[in-house]
């Protein structure tokens, strides 16, 4: 499949600080693709490098199979992290400026306005200053603009940042429609349910340096070696004793057992049985942030495990 | 460049202004408030009008009757001379020394102080002597009386010297009259009488270039600052580089600069000009001061130069900081530039082709106010004026590319107020290297 986005050993330094150390990553066309790492990892950065507002140091970056370059930056969507409105300005006025600076013409811009601004019930606020809207309408609007040019990759920032559930689900659909019309989208948070909601594939950055990658359902295949959920009439100390156990806890209304390395889940569940009355009994697909905390842990760099 | 995407900004910038209340308030207050001042100051002096109860002390004895008559004369001819004005009107009273001089006066300074009369004029003859006289009052700050007074009493006592050496009243009257010097402003195009019309335009050009410099220069540092708090430069960034944006922005704000001199031109040239011109000359015959076209060229062209020239220092000092506060200290700068250019404006008119003058109307950060009140007062050597614009064009330049490089790191620096060691260092950032270090970011 062609990459919609492909970084070969990118790294970006501000002073001595190492913002982006040697990432490469590539984006597969038509996936929800995440960036997941916590504050400060480096998603902003090389974010910015991929929308060309910064340049890389050092690496190449090829969007859609060719360098980046200004025509490129049209062809894109963004929904940066740090965002928001001219206060001042009325919504349709707004909307038709983000269209113009996209140099999408003004009757294209209308027609797609238009379409968006049904679709999410604004057309009332069309003549309303920014000032007046709800930060979730904001938001709204904001995301038009984002897709107003008709994009072929969607870059968003922690797009739920400061959004109630009910716009949370709606933007979310919205995503996956964008999706399924085929077209790339990166999606960046901190906020690892979320990631694990919407994404095929992931890529994890902490302290500038990918950890990790690959597709989600690889992932969770590969980490449920050796994880078990259990229920069972015992306490936590005796699963925890069980022979073959590396780390129990409560968890799913019973225990989830992660065994250590070589142990043969048949053998573990005849002991088990042995003891006491085992309820349930299954393969557990671990979630994400056990299989990132994991991934820290691998790279000896459990002390940035401070995700939220 | 994408000049597309520059006219979308422009476009913005331009109607965003110019559709606000405030925009129109100020478009129509400055040119009242410019008028009101002058009917103020117009409605000041005529207050030296009215009745003023004057009491004179003659111990001399022959002073009096011939000041009386003097300054009834003065007031006749000045209603004749121009009828709208009213100068003072004197009410003369003798009072006669009662006791010693000192007691009369202090009675009479009693009388001053309880408001029954305005003043007393002294004409003491041991003061005389020494060419003084004196004059007591609560208010003597008003010039335009105490002139006249101070006129009358010398043509009445110069005239008693005179009769006292014998010399006849016609050649007396003939000795009075005085030489008035007729100012002709030599140029390349002629030659023309200067009433004083022409200065008082320059004047007031100077003026409005100045507090427009200042008005436009502030818009630029808010809107930028706004861009920044408001949180949407990066998604404009996403579509248009940071310098598109700048460039945008300091055009867009100046062609509302210009919109608004277009608006007030409108207003000046049917009203206000004639109407201040008549007024100030007390309804003599000053002339409807005629602009000259080289004069609004160059208004044109040396405002434009200093517009982007302070722009581009506001927009500097603007891109750092996320409140108007943080950027204040740093927008003394620009603000001490534009006032010293305006601060040397008596200078210049004294002498506009003076050292002073030519110093400052070709250093580049005072030339625009300097040089373009030079062109309107005189006619500076073209090789200046050539220097003058060659000098701020080239500053304009290298500063634009300097607020640049500042610009685009600054808009993505959010939290912390960044020192000035720090905001020099970002302009030797590569443009390669223009964004902030995301450890930096406060959130």
């Amino acid at each position: 499949m062609e990459n919609a986005i492909e970084l070969t050993h990118v790294s970006k330094s501000f002073g001595r600080f190492k913002a982006v150390d040697d990432l490469s990553l590539q984006v597969p066309r038509g996936t929800m693709f995440g960036l997941l790492g916590p504050n400060g990892a480096g998603k902003t950065t090389t974010i910015r490098m991929i929308m060309n507002i910064t340049a890389p140091d050092s690496g190449e970056i090829r969007i859609l199979g060719r360098p980046m370059d200004r025509a490129m930056q049209d062809r894109i969507g963004y929904l940066p992290e740090e965002r928001g409105l001219y206060r001042k300005m009325k919504v349709i006025d707004h909307l038709y400026f983000l269209a113009a600076i996209k140099e999408v013409s003004r009757d294209t811009a209308r027609e797609r306005i238009a379409a968006w601004l049904d679709k999410m019930e604004l057309r009332p606020w069309l003549n309303k200053k920014v000032d007046e809207l709800s930060k979730g309408m904001q938001q709204k609007i904001q995301f038009i603009a984002t897709i107003v040019h008709d994009p072929e990759i969607l870059i968003l920032d922690e797009p739920f940042a400061g959004l109630d559930p009910i716009n949370v689900a709606l933007m979310r659909d919205y995503f996956l429609d964008f999706r399924a019309r085929g077209k790339t989208i990166i999606f960046c948070t901190h906020v690892l349910e979320q990631a694990e909601k919407l994404c095929d594939e992931i890529c994890l950055i902490s302290r500038s340096k990918k950890i990790l990658e690959g597709s989600l359902k690889e992932l969770k295949r590969r980490d449920s070696e050796g994880l078990i959920r259990l229920s069972a009439n015992a306490t936590l100390a005796e699963i925890g004793g069980l022979p073959g156990v590396a780390t129990a806890k409560a968890a799913d209304g019973g225990f989830v057992i992660s065994l250590a390395p070589g142990v043969d889940q048949r053998e573990f569940l005849k002991r088990a049985l042995d003891r006491f009355p085992i309820e349930a009994f299954s393969r557990r697909e671990p979630d994400l942030e056990e299989i990132y905390l994991d991934a820290v842990k691998g790279a000896g760099l459990e002390e940035t495990r401070t995700i939220e | 460049m994408n000049w597309k995407k520059i006219f979308a900004i422009v476009r913005r910038e331009y109607l965003e202004r110019v559709r606000t209340k405030a925009f129109w308030f100020a478009t129509l207050l400055i040119p009242v408030l410019f008028l009101g001042y002058i009917a103020i100051q117009v409605a000041i002096s005529r207050k030296t009008g009215g009745e003023r109860k004057l009491v004179v002390l003659d111990p001399t004895g022959s002073l009096y009757a011939p000041l009386a008559r003097e300054l009834a004369e003065t007031e006749a001819r000045q209603k004749k001379e121009a009828s709208g004005s009213r100068g003072p009107h004197w009410e003369l009273e003798q009072h006669p020394v009662a006791g010693s001089l000192a007691e009369t006066k202090e009675a009479l300074r009693k009388q001053v102080l309880e408001k029954t009369i305005n003043g007393y004029l002294v004409l003491d003859p041991a003061l005389l002597q020494k060419e003084e006289v004196e004059y007591y009052s609560t208010t003597v700050s008003d010039f335009i009386a105490l002139n006249q007074l101070q006129s009358a009493v010398n043509r009445v006592w110069m005239r008693q010297k005179m009769a006292a050496r014998g010399l006849p009243p016609d050649l007396t009257a003939e000795l009075e009259k005085s030489i008035n010097l007729r100012p002709f402003k030599v140029t390349e195009k002629g030659t023309s009488e200067e009433k004083g019309a022409g200065i008082l335009a320059a004047l007031i050009f100077l003026v409005l270039m100045y507090s427009t410099f200042f008005m436009y220069g502030y818009q630029v540092m808010r809107g930028v600052i706004e861009e920044k708090s408001s949180r949407i430069v990066e998604i404009i960034i996403a579509s248009v580089r940071p310098t598109e944006l700048m460039l945008g922005k300091i055009i867009g704000i100046g062609l509302v600069g210009l919109t608004q001199y277009f608006a007030w031109s409108l207003v000046a040239m049917n009203l206000s000009l004639p109407a201040i011109a008549t007024l100030l000359s007390g309804g003599g015959d000053l002339g409807v001061p005629r602009i000259p076209l080289s004069m609004l060229g160059y208004f044109m062209l040396f405002f434009l130069l200093g517009y982007f020239l302070y722009a581009s220092i506001y927009t500097t000092i603007a891109a750092p900081f996320n409140t108007d506060q943080e950027a204040q200290q740093l927008a003394m700068i620009p603000m001490m530039l534009i006032l010293s250019g305006f601060l040397f404006y008596p200078a210049v008119m004294n002498n506009p082709n003076g050292d002073v003058a030519v110093f400052f109307s070709i250093f580049p950060f005072t030339a625009s106010l300097v040089m373009f009140f030079r062109t309107a007062l005189s006619e500076p050597p073209l090789w200046q004026i050539a220097l003058s614009i060659a000098l701020l064009l080239t500053t304009t330049v290298a500063l634009a590319w300097f607020a640049g490089r500042i610009y685009r790191v600054g808009i993505l620096m959010y939290g912390k107020k960044p020192t000035i060691p720090e905001i020099l260092r970002w302009a030797r950032y590569s443009p390669g290297k223009a964004a902030q270090p995301e450890a930096k970011r406060a959130s």
